[in-house]
This record gives structure tokens, C-alpha cells and sequence, in this order.
């Protein structure tokens, strides 16, 4: 007998039906042969389908069985495929009967005692089901996920869940002898996640400049290079920032966790990602896991950091294939990664935070220290960081070295309160909202994501300060971008100040952050 | 680890034993017997026989019991590979009309016939 069952491949970011047909035939020589550019992972479902049949107290047949994974010209990888080849060879071999499975999608790894494996993608098949969904009035889309990753399903609407534990239960479920409860449905809004992060911008002594920085970076989204000598609190700083960027917003979350559940890093039971990304590879990186690779392209490290920050900490020290590979995500928002099996787009649309040193000694300029460095060294040293990639920065801040008085552990009486990273937030929220409502509908989210186009449209520059800018261009011989840069940045800083024009006063602030290191 | 001999002789003598089974099977259907054991030094055809001017040859596979899992899956992809290889060289390059089949045979623990099963054309 032939059945068909339904599930489906993920190729990068996209959903593909596959057609998992399964014949067990009455003559031939027994045997179990898959085919359909099934790649190893999906060969040795062979093994595993097997023994988890048998392993559930039910029989496997001793005949000729054939799959087939349709279509035939789509290579598909993965474990996913064991759940509906085994539903396949229990119907097809009449152990099971069980009624329309025309809406009804199989997806999951089993293990060879028969129960479910957390399986990746998850959240993919359930936006697909619910894009397949019958017209109204008629049963809905359900899907059939191993009870471990079925959280990643349960934000999707109008779909039905079924979280299976074991290959036992689902055969019982089809039977209608005893059913599986199914998934309620949560939405997104209630997983997002408004804890604050660990570090407190508060326990950074002094920086204020730096501070100012940061929120501007938090609230458009814009990237920011920090430079100073060692241990004046960079890393600090940056690590500070993922307490002040603003909550995913529902439409972002899965945005965000699409990439994470493709990559398989949500961990199990977990339904979303519910804050913003905050990723620092270490500069050991390759260009492959920054950018995204392998032979089955998977997403590299600046889609991870997806609407979220990638901190690239001691910058000069990466490699310089993976610095200048940031350049096209910088500027796209997307990166396409292009291998022999095909061609893969996946989003890459994040805020950059560099932090370096002056020099190779950290000393360059120091007030008290004296530089080790030669001109030669320096130079060198500066030089591992390219001028496109400069162009893309576009707030550049000094960290400079704390004074002692500001370190004391008992505050000074006469100190200004130190901003914390509640205020912090508070402000970045609001500049967010104004930008949320200006972008409604544009799909974007942020001032830096704005094109040339949507510049012109809402910088709304007073006469005064297009004059300023045109003197700063002649002045400091901007680039085209840097020129449209430093629009978004002053837009930003307007939109902090809650101002629907931009004044003189914002551009100035935004061209003091264009010193060139 | 050696096979102890008594083990192998044992072996030998159930195999034996399914190989008979299967010719008495196959002349009941009224296949006409070559020849049997028919070896060289790459390997082993259990039965050849003919029918209708077809050159057949048959790998028989006889287990006592099931408990180790059933004769046919002992016969994989390698060793119908193996029967191939061995019946081009049996037919020494000439093309005949010909093709394999695989005998199932299970045994009881004294012997006699429990099951047996033939499989037509399994290449």
C-alpha cells in the first residue's frame, strides 16, 4: 500500500512542502531503501525508524519498502524526517488507520526507544502551516512536533500543536484510543521578556560622553567604535548596553527566533527569543561563522545578532577577510551566502559596537603613561581596520582614562547622579516609539535601517542646520554615506529630545561623534 | 575469537539442510537443478538451476529460529553483490538471460521446516 505524508525542508529562511511518500509492498525481497537526495543524517533514519517501531511494541514489516521524499531534485538533511517515515510505514503497512492527514504536518527526530527528539526548525514548520491554512469554516492546519521544541510553535496562531512525547502516543492519538492534548496557543507579547540585564550602567564610574554615546547607538540602532586606552571600561560599556536596548517588540521576536530555531540554539522548551541578541564572537572568529556558512549554509554570527548588537571587542585583532566581510550586512541588512548546494539569504540587520586601542601598547595619548609604540607599529596597527569599514561607523567616542576621584568606592557628595540603566531605557523607549510610529509602514524599525529615499522624507532639517551640514561636508570632506549617516544620527538625537524637526544643536552633537580615530 | 569446529561442522549441517529444502522446493515448481555448491576462490553459488531458458541462480540463507533476526536480513546489499559477481563469472562473460532469487529458510531447533520463502528477482 502507498501513503503520503506531509512535512517539509527548511532552506535557509524558507519553508518547502516535502512529500514523504512510503510504499510497502506485498511482494519483493524485504528490504528498506529511502530515496529523494536524502543526505547521510536522513540514510540513517533507516536504523532509527526501525528500532523505535519496534521499541513501541509494534511490529515492522518484513517486506519491500520504499520512500520517497518529494520533490526528488531538493537535497534534504537532517533527522527531521523519521517522524513521518515511520507514521508512513505504520499506515502504509495497516497497523494504523487513520482519517484525512491532508492538513496534518509530521516533523521530529526519534530516538531508538521511540520518543521524540527536540528537533530545529520548529517554529518555521508553523508559520508554514498557518500559511497553508484551508479556507475559514474548514479544519484548521495542525502539526505533529516533538513535545520537547513544541514551545517554538505555540506563538503561532490559528494552527493546531500537537506535542508528541513518544512515537506510542502519536499511534494512539491516530487511533483516537487516547488523544494528546493540544498546545495553547500563547501570544508573542507575553513571552517577551522585560528583566533587566546584568550589568548596571550606573557601576561604570565616569564616561559620560560614552554613556550619551550608547543611548544614542540604543535608540537608532546605530553602530559606535569605541576607542581608549586598556581598562577604561569598553568592554563594560558595551556589556552595559543589552540592559538598555528596548524589548523585542512581537513582529522582531520572530523575526529574531526564526534565525535562532533555523540554527537549532533555542533550547529546548524554550518558545522565543525574548531579548534582543547581544553577540560578541571572539576575535578567533572565521569568516564563516561571522558571516554565516558550511556546506548546508547555516547562519553565521551577524544574523544571530539579528535586530540586536554584535560587539566586536579588540576590533584591529580580527582578520581581516571577516571585518571586510561585514561590510555588504552592514550596508543590506541582509547577508546571501552562495555554497555548491545553493544559495541562501538569511537577515543581518544589526548594530555594531567596536571597541580598540589606540596603539598595540593601549597607551597612545595617555595623560600619565608614556607610549612604548613606534610610528611604524602604530601605523600598522591602524591600519588593520579599513577605511569602508570606518565610512559604516557612525559614532565614534573616546573613552578616555577614569580619574581617580571618580573611582573612590564611597561617592563623592558633589557628584552628579550617575544615569542608570532604567533612565537609560526609558529615553531609548520613547525615541523607539517615535520611530515605530514614523516607520509604520515601511518595515523598519530604526533610523539607521532608513534609506536615502526615507531620509529625504522625514529629516525634516531646519534651514540652519542644512547650512551647518553643508559646511561640515566641504569641511571634512564627508562621503555620500557618511554624509546620509550623519542625517540618521542627528535624526536620532532629535527623536531623543522628542523634537519632530532637527535643530542646529542636534546636528552639532551628531558631528562631534564623527571624529575620526 | 575462533570458532570452535564442532560449532562449524554444526553450521555446515544446518546450511545443508536449507539447501536441500530448497531444491526440493524448487523442483516441486518445476525448476530443472545444475548444479549445487558451485565455488571458486571469490565465493559460493548455493543452487543453480533453470527454467523456461532462464539460468537462475539462488543464494538460500537458513536460520534456526528468529530470535537473531529473520534469513532475509542477513542477506544485505554486499552479499547479493557478491552472487552477482559470482554468476557473471559462472556464465564466463557470456550474456544469458538470466537472474537471481533469494530462499528463505527458517528451522526448528530439531530441524524441520518451519517457514520457507522465495523470493523471485531480488537484484
Amino acid at each position: 500500500m502507498l501513503v503520503k505524508i506531509k512535512s517539509i525542508a527548511n532552506v535557509g529562511l524558507e519553508t518547502v512542502p516535502v512529500d514523504v511518500e512510503v510504499d510497502v509492498a506485498e511482494k519483493g525481497f524485504p528490504g528498506f531503501t529511502i530515496v529523494g537526495l536524502a543526505s547521510k543524517a536522513v540514510e540513517e533514519a533507516r536504523e532509527r525508524v526501525k528500532t523505535a517501531i519496534v521499541n513501541s511494541n509494534l511490529d515492522f514489516p518484513n517486506k519491500k519498502i520504499t520512500v520517497n521524499l518529494a520533490p526528488a531534485d531538493l537535497p534534504k538533511d537532517g533527522a527531521a524526517y523519521d517522524l513521518p517515515i515511520a507514521i508512513g510505514v505504520l499506515l502504509a503497512s495497516g497497523q494504523l488507520i487513520a482519517g484525512d492527514l491532508n492538513n496534518s504536518y509530521f516533523y521530529g527526530e526519534l530516538s531508538l526507544d521511540g520518543t521524540l527528539r527536540p528537533t530545529r526548525g520548529i517554529l518555521l514548520l508553523g508559520l508554514f502551516a498557518q500559511k497553508k491554512n484551508p479556507p475559514k469554516g474548514e479544519v484548521k492546519s495542525s502539526i505533529f512536533v516533538p513535545e520537547m521544541s513544541a514551545n517554538e510553535a505555540g506563538v503561532v496562531e490559528d494552527i493546531t500543536v500537537y506535542p508528541v512525547k513518544t512515537l506510542k502516543d502519536l499511534v494512539e492519538h491516530l487511533l483516537e484510543t487516547k488523544l494528546i492534548e493540544k498546545l495553547i496557543y500563547v501570544p508573542v507579547e507575553e513571552v517577551v521578556d522585560f528583566s533587566l540585564a546584568d550589568y548596571e550602567m550606573a557601576e561604570i564610574a565616569g564616561q559620560e560622553q560614552a554613556k550619551r554615546a550608547l543611548i544614542i547607538a540604543a535608540a537608532g540602532g546605530h553602530n559606535l567604535l569605541m576607542w581608549g586606552p586598556p581598562g577604561t571600561g569598553k568592554t563594560m560599556l558595551a556589556k552595559a548596553l543589552p540592559g538598555i536596548l528596548p524589548p523585542l517588540s512581537p513582529p522582531e521576536a520572530l523575526e529574531v527566533t526564526r534565525v535562532y530555531s533555523v540554527s537549532g540554539m533555542l533550547s529546548p522548551g524554550q518558545a522565543l527569543v525574548s531579548r534582543r541578541p547581544f553577540r560578541s564572537p571572539h576575535h578567533g572568529v572565521s569568516a564563516a561563522g561571522m558571516i554565516g556558512g558550511g556546506s548546508n549554509p547555516l547562519p553565521g554570527e551577524v544574523s544571530l545578532a539579528h535586530l540586536g548588537v554584535l560587539f566586536l571587542d579588540e576590533m584591529p585583532e580580527f582578520p581581516r577577510a571577516v571585518l571586510e566581510g561585514l561590510r555588504q550586512p552592514m550596508e543590506d541588512g541582509t547577508v546571501e551566502i552562495v555554497r555548491a548546494a545553493g544559495h541562501v539569504k538569511y537577515p543581518a540587520s544589526f548594530t555594531m559596537i567596536a571597541a580598540i586601542n589606540p596603539c598595540p601598547c593601549g597607551y597612545l595619548n595617555h595623560p600619565r603613561r608614556e607610549c612604548k609604540c613606534t610610528d611604524k607599529q602604530i601605523a600598522k596597527y591602524k591600519h588593520r581596520i579599513s577605511g569602508p569599514i570606518l565610512d559604516r561607523v557612525d559614532l565614534f567616542v573616546q573613552v578616555s582614562v577614569v580619574e581617580a576621584e571618580k573611582l573612590s568606592l564611597t561617592r563623592p557628595a558633589g557628584e552628579v547622579n550617575r544615569i542608570s540603566s532604567k533612565e537609560a531605557k526609558e529615553k531609548v523607549m520613547k525615541a523607539r516609539k517615535i520611530q515605530e510610529i514614523r516607520f509604520k509602514d515601511r518595515r523598519i524599525y530604526t533610523n539607521s535601517q532608513m534609506r536615502n529615499v526615507d531620509v529625504k522624507k522625514y529629516a525634516f532639517l531646519t534651514p540652519e542646520t542644512e547650512n551647518i551640514l553643508k559646511l561640515a561636508a566641504d569641511k571634512f570632506d564627508l562621503s555620500a554615506r557618511a554624509y546620509f549617516r550623519l542625517i540618521k544620527v542627528a535624526r536620532t538625537i532629535a527623536d531623543l529630545e522628542d523634537s519632530p524637526t532637527i535643530q542646529t544643536s542636534h546636528m552639532a552633537e551628531a558631528l562631534q561623534y564623527r571624529q575620526v580615530v | 575469537m575462533t570458532l570452535n569446529p564442532d560449532m562449524k561442522t554444526y553450521n555446515k549441517i544446518t546450511g545443508n539442510t536449507g539447501e536441500d529444502l530448497a531444491c526440493a522446493e524448487l523442483e516441486k515448481k518445476g525448476y530443472q537443478i545444475i548444479t549445487r555448491n558451485f565455488s571458486n576462490k571469490f565465493g559460493e553459488l548455493d543452487i543453480i538451476c533453470k527454467k523456461d531458458g532462464l539460468l537462475i541462480f539462488v543464494e538460500v540463507k537458513t536460520k534456526i529460529g528468529d530470535y537473531f533476526g529473520t534469513p532475509e536480513e542477513m542477506v544485505g546489499r554486499g552479499k547479493l553483490q557478491r552472487v552477482g559477481n559470482m554468476a557473471t563469472m559462472y556464465m564466463n562473460g557470456k550474456l544469458l538471460p538470466c537472474r537471481i532469487d533469494v530462499i528463505a529458510v527458517v528451522l526448528n531447533p530439531d530441524n524441520s521446516l518451519l517457514r520457507l520463502t522465495h523470493y523471485e528477482n531480488v537484484y
